[in-house]
């Protein structure tokens, strides 16, 4: 039989991830995912490594830019991208429930 | 009259003594396109803009050899007021408000962009088939993939539509669909371009580079490109050089290595077969050519996995549906509006990708996998100092195939990995690389050679890449030239 992941460790994967899955998307990542994760517990095979990680290959000295004033973009124009928005203000739906107020 | 098929030198001087014009390269460009619009090379086009462009450059002086000339942007680069989508339905009506680094590099030398190039969603992919607006075909063969994920932009350079295309390399992306389409294309030192305005797969791999017909122009190019950038502090500050400065220099006493893993079982024997044939003109030429073990090679594919997918699902946290692009219909609460528009504004490939990567980087997993990945992957790049304290390039196969068909099933989710396994180790190691054709399938597809040289030494790798080129003189047209 084909090896797969649960329901519901691909419902939390999903959950992580904030991806809404069908069922039908829930039995097909059931078999795919399972083969993706087979592949990274390879990584347990690999033997005589040091300790030292290489987070980005950059070997230098990281060097902040200085504090200076710069140009800012017109917010006028950012928010023009935002599916739903007013003056210079992104329109969300309520984000704090009644029940949660004080 | 066709112009675009010349080499830039000659363009150049054509517009300096005025007996053309941008726009007459503009005007080609797009002819060029639309003859070969069953490529599907761009999301889209930026006509209005070029021709405006080129006609306000009639007035300007022709100051440099980049100047008028047409050139095409990858779509995961953010053009202002040019639509930008990553290849994804989640990003499909956004119009960036800022250029990249690279795209105002581009415009200071008055080049023109022509348009964004067709590419595998979020970069997520091998053939550029999960391009959400249908993938991108081969100029040597419209029924077989470009390769990905910057295929749209090895399609119209293949197809001679324009002189210069951007690509991005996060796991071989410039490299890998520039061998199955038979160009240049060059994946430059982790650091050497600014990647602000690059919309960010995974950080720590993604680069930039130059891809073009031949050797010479992508040097060009590069010149163009690089620098230090104070939006990137990943940017390297480096002394000015021209990547031009070898080029037509012979290779007598190079030394050159080739990974045994490269030269591996998994790599056709049509392909090998290429591969040693150049090794043998190499060696008639005075380079002397070693076999190498470079140890963890082989676990670089299990690395990329871990690093790409895990940093691709923090990349990706940032489309929301909210402050751009695509936003699900119908729904009310703000929890159902993440999940409703990453459900219908990503595809498959992405998705999984950041499924798993979000499992990867979760509480302990983190330590598990990722850190783990960093840690050997730091004992793979001190493999490759190694080599190169006695070699001065390395080099191999780009791919293990050449372009295989469109219609192939895409049901494997392990397949788009596999296909990378021998470009994926210089992104590790933070290397340049470069893919360089080396001849032709039986069936007449491309094969490629990729060179690696070590950190911050792409000036050696275009050397050896023109001397290859000048040698083995190949008929890179698709369709034929000569």
């Amino acid at each position: 039989m084909e090896e797969k992941l649960t329901r519901e460790e691909v419902l939390h994967v999903a959950n992580l991830a904030r991806i809404k899955l069908s069922e039908e998307e829930i039995e097909k990542y059931q078999v795919e995912l399972k083969k993706l994760l087979n592949d990274v517990e390879k990584i347990n095979e690999v033997e005589g490594y040091d300790d030292d990680i290489l987070i980005a290959c950059w070997d230098r000295n990281t060097e902040l830019r200085e504090d200076t004033e710069g140009e800012m973009l017109d917010p006028k124009q950012v928010v023009e991208n935002a599916p739903h928005h007013t003056g210079n203000y992104i329109e969300v739906p309520v984000v704090i429930g009644e029940s949660e107020g004080a | 009259m066709k112009y675009l098929n010349k080499g830039i030198e000659e363009i150049h001087e054509l517009l300096k003594s005025k007996k053309i014009k941008p726009i007459d390269l503009v005007e080609e460009a797009f002819e060029n396109i639309e003859s070969h619009k069953e490529l599907n090379a761009y999301i889209t086009l930026n006509k209005e803009e070029a021709i405006q462009r080129a006609k306000e450059l009639e007035d300007k002086e022709v100051d440099n050899l980049l100047f008028g000339l047409p050139i095409a942007v990858k779509d995961n680069i953010v053009t202002k007021g040019l639509r930008t989508t990553c290849g994804s339905h989640i990003l499909e009506p956004f119009i960036p408000v800022y250029d990249a680094t690279i795209v105002e590099k581009i415009k200071e030398k008055n080049m023109i962009i022509i348009g964004k190039t067709n590419m595998d969603e979020f970069a997520m992919g091998s053939s550029s088939r999960t391009s959400y607006f249908g993938a991108p075909k081969n100029p040597w063969n419209p029924t077989k993939i470009t390769g990905g994920s910057s295929g749209g932009s090895a399609a119209t350079i293949a197809a001679r539509d324009v002189l210069f295309a951007i690509g991005s390399d996060t796991g071989g992306s410039i490299r890998q669909p520039a061998s199955y389409t038979g160009i240049v294309g060059m994946k430059p030192t982790y650091g050497r371009i600014s990647r602000y305005g690059l919309v960010a797969f995974a950080s720590s791999l993604d680069q930039m580079g130059p891809m073009t017909k031949n050797v010479y122009e992508n040097a060009v190019l590069l010149n163009a490109l690089v620098g230090k950038d104070d939006k990137d502090l990943t940017s390297a500050d480096r002394e000015e050089e021209d990547f031009t400065r070898f080029i037509g220099k012979d290779i007598k006493g190079m030394k050159i290595a080739v990974p045994n893993f490269l030269m591996g079982d998994i790599v056709s024997e049509e392909v090998k077969e290429k591969i040693h044939d150049t090794i043998a003109l190499l060696e008639k030429n005075g380079a002397i050519v070693d076999r190498v073990d470079v140890k963890y090679l082989e676990n670089a594919m299990t690395l990329y996995q871990i690093i790409a997918m895990g940093e691709a699902s923090s990349n990706l946290a940032r489309f929301d549906g909210i402050r751009y692009g695509f936003q699900a219909e119908n729904v009310k609460n703000i929890e159902d509006i993440y999940l409703e528009t990453r459900a219908q504004g990503f595809g498959e490939e992405v998705k999984r990708r950041i499924m798993v990567g979000s499992y990867l980087l979760s509480g302990e997993n983190a330590k598990v996998y990722y850190h783990k990945a960093l840690s050997i992957r730091d004992d793979m790049r001190k493999e490759f100092k190694k080599v190169f304290e006695n070699y001065d390039l390395i080099i191999g196969p780009t791919t293990v195939t050449t372009a295989y068909d469109l219609t192939d099933p895409m049901d494997d989710p392990r397949k788009s990995f596999m296909d990378d396994v021998l470009v994926i180790p210089v992104n590790m190691a933070g290397l340049p690389g470069m893919n360089i054709p080396v001849g032709f399938s039986k069936d007449h597809m491309p094969i490629g050679m990729q060179i690696i040289g070590n950190s911050f030494e792409e000036a050696k790798i275009y050397q050896l890449g023109s001397f290859i080129e000048k040698e083995l003189n190949l008929d890179l047209v698709p369709g034929g030239e000569k």
